[in-house]
């Protein structure tokens, strides 16, 4: 039996024990070399036997050292992998969340613009109707100060008078009205703030905010909902769902020049549900993208500006701070789009 | 005789050998690519200690989670190394500590118990923390 490479002397030997039994044997042959030819070779025989038998224990011990080796190197290989999935997650829900975050941000730019559209109509008549006043009034002072006023001169100036003034009261009350309801959708689409809310003030309130970008393609808004349905929840996040499902028919819905009716229906069911189902009249969602716009990032539009996140975030509003149901409902092909939303009027305490 | 102490790495136990107080221990993983490394310097002190331990209590931790083939070698070759001492009367008692799930540990321990008569054996389920 050759003795381990490389190690001298009281060196660490696993065999040792064996290798010692080996060399007794040996001697013990040397001993017996006069003893009955029989029992010498019986001796051999096992002597080499167990020669053979340690030196396979050694490969095996060898073999599996080996491949318990690789084990723990694949083992090691897997968790720094894992690790780096788990990150390259971490990553992704990050910027998701940006993302998400840049939706709210652009659909609230939507809305500003929105905003200024809508007020610039009522803004505009009143600052044409004051001018028209002023112009009067000046014409007025002229006649006055030259002494040839005449008696329907004045009349016909407290006419107009009268007229711009009320003209221009009612449309800087529109503009306040707007001005007001638009701070409130700006206020709710930005924070995620529970309170009471009415169910129809709610909707015209987005709704209105969305009536330029509508108006532009000719579309028609049908809103039915009974008045004094009270909400207890977030008007912010319904808000958000409703702006979204109408660029999307806006934007989906139909070809250029090709106006529609979006409608939205909503009603409160038996056990105090709101059921909201919002609809167009538009091309329809294709059979075959149906179980999937819901996915993040799916879209049809990825080359034109669509990033797929806008449904997705719908539906993590209609479940999440909604507490409900978000369903995309089976239209036969052509017959436009229809989602049903079903909400609990008063969300549980803990959101 | 000095104590030994060998903090674990990734792939060798941790080695506490407190010769004074006749408490010694080995925790942790063991498959190094080559066992004397790891066993070479506990044999240097092992054998000498118990060839002089006559008559004392002596007390050996094992609480190991995984080792190799070449490993279980080693530890054998130590628990025989036990055995003879005990043999000559040095009093020895060892705990193998494995995890209640750990059948294989535990079977581990039950094999190598097999062959002591003289040295006290302990299986011992860790509790889980
Ligand atoms: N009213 C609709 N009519 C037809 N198809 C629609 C309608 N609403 C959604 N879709 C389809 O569903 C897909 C996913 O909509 P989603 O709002 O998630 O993303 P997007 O509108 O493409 O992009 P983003 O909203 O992020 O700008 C759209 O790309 C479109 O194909
Ligand atoms: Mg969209």
């Amino acid at each position: 039996m050759s003795s381990e490479t490389g190690e001298t002397g009281t060196a660490f030997n696993l065999f040792d024990a064996e290798e010692r039994v080996l060399a007794s044997a040996t001697e013990l042959e040397h001993r017996l070399a006069d003893a009955d030819p029989g029992i010498r070779q019986g001796v051999a025989a096992l002597t080499e036997a167990y020669s053979r038998s340690v030196r396979e224990q050694r490969r095996l011990v060898k073999v599996s050292d080996r491949l318990q080796h690789q084990l723990a190197t694949l083992n090691q290989e897997l968790g720094r992998r894992r690790a780096e999935a788990e990150e390259a997650l971490d990553r992704l829900k990050e910027a998701q969340e940006t993302l998400v975050q840049a939706e709210k941000l652009a659909s609230l730019g939507a809305l500003v613009g929105g905003v200024a559209h809508e007020i610039n109509t009522p803004v505009g008549i009143a600052l044409s109707c004051a001018s028209h006043l002023a112009d009067a009034t000046s014409d007025l002072q002229r006649l006055f100060a030259a002494d040839d006023i005449g008696i329907d001169d004045f009349e016909r100036f407290l006419a107009t008078a009268a007229d711009t003034s009320r003209l221009i009261m009612a449309n800087c009350e529109r503009a306040a009205d707007l001005i007001g309801s638009f701070k409130q959708v700006a206020v709710d689409r930005t924070s995620s703030e529970r309170r009471r809310f009415d169910l129809a003030g709610s909707i015209a309130e987005t709704l209105t905010s969305l009536t330029p970008r509508l108006r532009q393609e000719g579309h028609k808004v049908e809103i039915v909902c009974p008045p004094g349905i009270d909400v207890d929840g977030y008007p912010g996040a319904l808000s958000q769902i409703l702006v979204n499902l109408a660029m999307n028919s806006v934007t989906h819905g139909y070809d250029p020049g090709q106006a529609g009716i979006v409608r939205i229906t909503a009603a409160l069911t038996e056990d105090d549900m709101v059921r909201l189902v919002y609809s167009d009249d538009g091309k329809g969602i294709p059979e075959e993208h149906r179980n999937r716009i819901f996915d993040p990032f799916f879209t049809t539009r990825r080359g034109s500006g669509g990033t797929g996140l806008g449904l997705h975030i719908v539906y993590n509003l209609a479940t999440g701070p909604l507490q409900g149901s978000l369903s995309l409902d089976n239209l036969p092909a052509q017959a436009g789009t229809r989602f049903t939303l079903i909400f609990p009027r008063q969300i549980a305490r803990a959101p | 005789m000095d104590n030994l102490k060998i903090p674990a790495t990734e792939r060798s136990p941790d080695v506490d050998f407190d010769f004074a107080a006749g408490r010694l221990s080995l925790r942790g993983e063991s498959y190094p690519e080559d066992a004397s490394t790891v066993f070479g310097p506990i044999f240097a002190v092992l054998e000498p200690f118990l060839d002089n331990a006559e008559n004392r209590d002596i007390r050996f931790d094992f609480e190991l989670i995984y080792f190799n083939s070449s490993s279980a070698k080693a530890l054998m070759n130590m628990f025989q190394m036990m055995e003879n001492a005990a043999g000559r009367g040095v009093r020895l008692e060892v705990n193998w500590y494995f995890a209640p799930d750990d059948e294989t540990m535990k079977e581990f321990g039950e094999d190598f118990a097999e062959d002591l008569k003289s040295v006290t054996f302990n299986l011992v389920a860790t509790t889980p923390s």
